[in-house]
């Protein structure tokens, strides 16, 4: 095994659908205050925090370079600072580059977004596309997905009735985390009378508009214990991007997780994920996201996502105990929201939903429509 | 409103930016030729041989230069992939719903994303092929193509020689003597029949199956175009239900008169499952067509699988002597030609029978039937039987469902009988594709006459041959 990066503190909000109340610069206040209470980090450029990696999206924050509107409440200035356009889950494995290259030993994790800005989240994500090819058509990431989730249901047996157990079990998960977005239980009826909003997907198939910031503490190994007694190490982490255009993609293949995965597993040493990690946090925006990316990951058989869902694998497998991006975490941060739900499971802080004693996780993250980029860390008690 | 924030404030925002983006080279190619020419490109790539739409400069693969190996494509291609957006937003370029689709350009081998109008959305299907529409103005994107609409395939039906067309040219010499012989003699020109519809074949496994009047005529007159004689019916209710009212069978009846009057048109004394003997026959008193089905025997006439056997519909189809014989009786004295349907060999000697009354004129037409489920499979020894066994004065024509439809039709033009093809039958070519109609099915019903020789009837030498007076 490789050298590993400590987790030794992480602060979050609570996911909501709108938290007009709060700007987001003071949802990161919220996050970094207890994390220098608690840890006891300083921004002194000898021994404490030299650098920090933030994560947010310029369109969402409607704000061109939009960590300059965080930058000095998060403790940025003065010192170095990167910011991770993409799913936040890069930003952890960009931070543990810095800190495993000895570029730095103390990082600052911090992520926001408020999708409840946007008077439109489906007009920002079509604003991702190019402006001759793919924008005119009005295609978004829900749209996108739906090409993916008709061809991933096909070919891997899931209906309409997996996609309503998989929503109603999340909901059900996330009434047990405190953190979650307070959504409505709903029945598998309800899920399948809620209208389709791009066929294949209803409307309850697809995350809800959340608002949510969170933070964390990284550092080496050799000064972990500076800052806390039982952090959570990182010990693997890959990334894969695959071709832009959906034509492009052979889109049910998982060609981009299966590389990241694989990536990530390499590095942890991780040769059996099935059998060696006890937690499994996948960012599932959309339902049928849940069996597709765990076939991606490789705790199902390929294409066999339907009878996964009917033989209750997600829970066999323990996957998304935390309710998932499918009960709302904004867009981005679906990966450190993962990590989050990791972190409490490993310390043994998941209150209702702790399990007994795991060592090891799996969180996910990925970026743009139909998973062109995945982002995959393992961490480690 | 939360309490302490009574005075806090929202600042309502707009980020409305303006640009400028240069196309690029390969694009601007692209775009221009879309509006100007009306054509969209793809770029190939000459390491793995894949044609790119959208064009880009490099083959992100091979990393090959790619930029200036244009592939013109054709402006049709096949739906691969679709979503019916239904959430209204200020960024589509459409009102929903709208439907969005990957298609797989003629040409290219990656499929490209754009917008199906012209169907409702409940109808698109993958596979579904479709044509590119063009803008009237130029938008400068991808949206100088306006959307796709389904492809509105040009039908083009090999045409019948003896109407001047590109189809069977038959050898019009003297037959050989061996050939002339046998009992029955043999016809010297063929008939082919096509049997538009029968009551089974319905829309969802053929779209070209008519229901509707208007579908059979235009269908019947493709047919005759392509070398049929006559057309066998069995009409349909708008939801493709075989029906027996007599004026929708009229409708239908006149519909194919009123396109093509040379036509033959056969309406079928069957009509569907579970009708009486008098919903059967009073339709053709009425209508009085040239020529009618008349069925011989009671018999299964089912649905099955026939890879399991697995039995889905079990019908019994009722004809007994006495409806042999009144059916037959009525035909004759409206001057309505029976066509005598031959199951098995039961049939033909029940007909023989009830034909000890005189009912019926000569010349006598036969249709031997092969491959119902409760009737006999096609076999070429028992085809031989059969014709040995028919009467003096007799014509014979042939059928046979799905793949017994080409076998047994060629066995009986090679031995001196004639022809029949259609949906109601097959609804396959001979390679297994799927037929454009009833009328692709003559077409290689045609093909068999020019291999073996033989002319093909006109209606007007069909009615001399089977003895219909006009």
């Amino acid at each position: 095994m490789g050298k590993r990066v400590a987790i030794c503190a992480l602060e979050q909000v609570k996911n909501e659908p709108d938290i007009w109340y709060q700007r987001f610069q003071g949802m990161l206040l919220d996050c970094l205050e207890p994390i220098l209470e608690k840890t006891g980090v300083t921004f002194d450029m000898d021994k404490g925090i030299r650098n920090v990696i933030t994560c947010s999206d310029d369109v969402f924050d409607a704000r061109t370079i939009s960590d300059s509107g965080i930058t000095d409440v998060v403790g940025a200035h003065f010192r170095g600072e990167e910011k991770m356009a993409q799913d936040s889950i890069n930003g952890l494995g960009y931070a543990m580059a810095c800190i495993l290259s000895g570029h730095d030993d103390v990082v600052l994790y911090m992520g926001h977004c408020k999708e409840s800005q946007a008077e439109s989240r489906y007009m920002n994500t079509n604003l991702a596309y190019d402006p001759f090819y793919m924008r005119p058509l009005g295609i978004d990431f829900l749209s996108a997905n739906a090409f993916q989730a008709r061809a991933y249901m096909e070919k891997a047996g899931v209906d309409d009735d997996h996609l309503a157990e998989i929503v109603v079990r999340s909901r059900k998960n996330a009434a047990k985390n405190p953190y979650a977005r307070e959504n409505e239980m709903v029945s598998g009826d309800q899920v399948k009378n809620s209208p389709y909003l791009a066929d294949p997907i209803r409307e309850l198939h697809f995350y809800p508009m959340t608002d949510w910031a969170f933070g964390m503490l990284l550092c080496s190994e050799e000064r972990a214990k500076e800052f806390c007694d039982n952090p959570v190490w990182v010990t693997g982490y890959g990334s894969c991007m695959d071709s832009y255009f959906p034509g492009d993609r052979d889109i049910i293949s998982n060609f981009a997780l299966k590389n990241a995965a694989s990536r990530a597993y390499s590095m942890a040493g991780v040769k059996n994920p099935q059998k060696e990690i006890d937690l499994f946090e996948l960012t599932d925006q959309s339902a049928y996201q849940l069996p597709m990316w765990a076939e991606g990951v490789g705790i199902v058989d390929e294409f066999a996502g339907g009878k996964w869902i009917e033989e209750g694998g997600p829970d066999k497998s323990q996957v998304n105990l935390s309710g998932g991006m499918l009960n709302g975490n904004p867009v981005m941060l679906g990966g450190a929201a993962r990590v989050a739900e990791a972190w409490y499971q490993l310390r043994g802080e998941a209150g209702d939903r702790q399990l007994k004693k795991p060592k090891k996780a799996l969180a996910h993250g990925v970026t743009g429509a139909m998973g062109q980029h995945h982002g995959v860390v393992i961490l480690e008690k | 409103m939360k309490e302490g924030f009574e005075d806090s404030y929202i600042v309502e925002g707009k980020m409305a930016l303006p640009y400028s983006y240069f196309a690029g080279r390969v694009g601007s190619t692209f775009l221009t030729t879309l509006r100007d020419k009306k054509k969209i490109m793809g770029v190939k790539c000459n390491t793995c041989n894949k044609v790119f739409v959208p064009p880009r400069q490099t083959c992100e693969r091979c990393m090959e230069d790619i930029r200036d190996n244009w592939v013109e494509l054709k402006n049709t291609g096949t739906v691969t992939n679709f979503t019916v957006v239904r959430y209204e937003d200020k960024h589509m370029p459409k009102k929903v719903p709208y439907v969005l689709a990957m298609i797989h350009l003629d040409g290219a081998d990656t499929p490209m994303t754009h917008i199906i109008e012209g169907v409702k959305p409940e109808k698109v299907k993958i596979g579904m092929r479709v044509e590119a529409v063009f803008a009237d103005e130029d938008t400068n994107t991808i949206m100088n193509i306006d959307h796709f609409k389904p492809v509105t395939e040009k039908i083009e039906v090999r045409e019948r020689a003896d109407a001047g067309g590109t189809g069977a040219k038959t050898y019009t010499g003297e037959q050989p003597e061996t050939k002339k012989g046998g009992k029955p003699a043999m016809s010297k020109k063929v008939i082919i029949t096509a049997a538009l519809s029968g009551a089974a074949t319905m829309k969802n496994q053929i779209d070209s199956v008519p229901y509707e009047p208007k579908e059979f005529a235009e269908e019947a007159a493709r047919c005759y175009k392509a070398g049929a004689s006559m057309v066998h019916i069995h009409a349909r209710e708008e939801n493709g239900m075989p029906t027996h009212d007599v004026a929708r069978i009229k409708a239908t009846h006149d519909a194919i008169k009123e396109k093509t009057p040379e036509l033959i048109v056969n309406l079928s004394s069957a009509v569907g499952m579970g009708k009486t003997p008098e919903q059967r026959i009073t339709q053709i008193l009425e209508i009085k067509p040239e020529m009618a089905s008349l069925n011989t025997n009671t018999m299964n006439f089912s649905i099955v699988d026939r890879k399991t056997g697995k039995i889905f519909i079990d019908f019994i189809f009722e004809n007994t002597f006495t409806m042999l014989q009144d059916f037959g009786k009525g035909m004759e004295e409206n001057g309505i030609k029976p066509e005598v349907e031959v199951y098995d060999m039961g049939g033909l000697d029940n007909w023989k029978i009830v034909a000890k009354q005189g009912i019926f004129s000569k010349p006598y037409n036969f249709n031997f039937v092969w491959g119902v489920a409760g009737g006999m499979a096609f076999r070429p020894d028992l085809f031989m039987v059969l014709k040995n066994a028919l009467p003096e004065d007799a014509n014979y024509t042939t059928c046979g469902v799905g793949l017994d439809e080409f076998p047994a039709i060629n066995m009986s033009c090679l031995s001196g009988g004639h022809m029949r093809v259609g949906l109601e039958d097959n609804i396959k070519l001979p390679n297994g594709e799927l037929a454009k109609g009833s009328f692709e099915l003559v077409e290689w019903a045609t093909r068999i006459c020019e291999i073996l020789g033989k002319e093909i009837a006109t209606p007007d030498e069909a009615r001399e041959i089977m003895g219909i007076k006009k």
